[in-house]
């Protein structure tokens, strides 16, 4: 298991707009990002970036809060700048987050891939 | 101060709890003196009287589901597949493993597990070609993928055997011939029969076994021969999961029915109310 430095996160909202500044957590524990630039208004883009210095089982956006509208994501580019190796760049499409669900996007880094 | 620290030991609290602390560091500030603080009082029931005060039952956080969002392939790799038989290759984390990827079917709706040569000797002859290739220990046709273990004392690089383990693949399926025998094919019991001996060892020995950890292995489905499993509790999430996945259940699993093929860990070992990591209750955060 990798031990993941920093990241870089750029989310692409769709219809529907999410929260003003969102926050992710490691391991169910929360945490806020380092920074932010853009925003989440429809169509608009936010790259976020966090350094969590662990071990990640699970990186989460945590979702809307309470009573929040559901936030419409329309991609998501996610960088993972490891320890001991080069940071690998995973693109994830749509998916809708609302207040009762995290999004997941903690990828291991893909095993290479050659032709036979 | 950190805000996650905020929130866990908000100011309110820190006041209230602090009644010497004052109110701000400035310069200017009053200092205040200590206010001494009265206990609170406590009905106490008589001595020798049950105790019936009531307590409210503690409102239990709710947990938010974790989901994930598709992974988007690079065009690049999407469209390289070509007309002849294409196959890629990737290497498993453990180095031993080998997950051949065909552009066409190898072996479909089964699957077909043979852990040693004498196992393919009359059941698949795509089987008995590959372990004629020096250092392969095992091989699972499933879908449309080939997985090869290497043996223990086999040296050689996979970009080396890859190469011999792709001409024997190409070849055979260029014949069009079936990658098992039918002899093979007709000694697979029904999905219903398999599911039945199998939950009976889940029941009867797997979940016993690993209670102690607070885990459950369920079935979740049987495909052909192909068995797909969800391992919860203490199992979801934990790093050892998948050993005892490999040593434990497919040992019992293929000794109850040996004709089984492969064996999927489908868990969302991220995802859970009780995890060996937990999630974040909805509204925190």
């Amino acid at each position: 298991m990798p031990k993941l430095d920093s990241f870089t996160l750029e989310i692409k909202t769709g219809a529907k707009a999410g929260p003003e500044i969102p926050s992710f957590a490691i391991n169910g524990f929360p945490l806020e990002f380092d920074s932010a630039e853009g925003n989440t208004q429809p169509g608009e883009t936010i790259v976020l970036t966090g350094s969590p210095n662990s071990y990640p089982h699970s990186l989460v956006v945590i979702g809307p809060q309470n009573g929040q509208p559901a936030w419409d994501i329309e991609s998501i580019t996610a960088t993972y700048d490891c320890s001991l190796m080069e940071p690998y760049t995973i693109r994830m499409g749509a998916v809708t987050l609302d207040d009762e669900s995290n999004l997941n996007f903690w990828n291991e880094p893909p095993l290479p891939v050659f032709d036979v | 101060m950190p805000t996650w620290f905020k929130k866990v030991f908000n100011d309110d609290v820190a006041k209230a709890t602090s009644p010497g602390v004052p109110a701000s560091n400035g310069a200017d500030a009053e200092v205040e003196k200590p206010v001494p603080v009265a206990p609170p009082t406590v009905d106490k029931p008589a001595l020798g009287q049950p105790d019936t005060t009531e307590f409210e039952e503690p409102v239990k956080p709710k947990l938010r589901k974790i989901i994930h969002a598709p992974i988007i392939m690079d065009e690049e790799e999407q469209s390289s597949w070509s007309e002849n038989i294409a196959i890629k290759a990737r290497v498993e984390a453990d180095r031993m493993t080998c997950v051949f990827m065909v552009d066409r079917p190898v072996l479909e709706g089964l699957s077909a597990w043979f852990p040693q040569p004498s196992y393919a000797e009359e059941s698949s002859p795509l089987g008995k070609q590959l372990f004629a290739i020096e250092g392969i220990g095992a091989v699972l046709l499933h879908g449309m993928t080939v997985t090869i273990g290497m043996t223990d004392l086999c040296d050689r690089p996979w970009q080396e055997l890859s190469v011999e383990i792709g001409q024997v693949i190409r070849a055979y399926l260029k014949t069009g011939e079936d990658t098992i025998t039918q002899s093979f094919r007709d000694n697979i019991p029904p999905e219903d029969e398999i599911h039945l001996k199998l939950q009976a060892c889940v029941d009867m020995e797997i979940n016993p076994g690993i209670a102690a950890h607070s885990g459950v292995v369920t079935l979740e489905r049987i495909v052909g021969n192909s068995v797909y499993l969800v391992m919860g509790g203490g199992c979801q999430g934990c790093a050892a999961s998948e050993i005892t996945l490999r040593q434990g259940i497919h040992n019992t699993f293929r000794n109850a029915v040996p004709q089984i093929g492969g064996i999927f860990d489908v868990t969302d070992h991220s995802a859970g109310s009780n995890p060996f990591y937990s999630e974040l209750p909805a509204g925190m955060g």
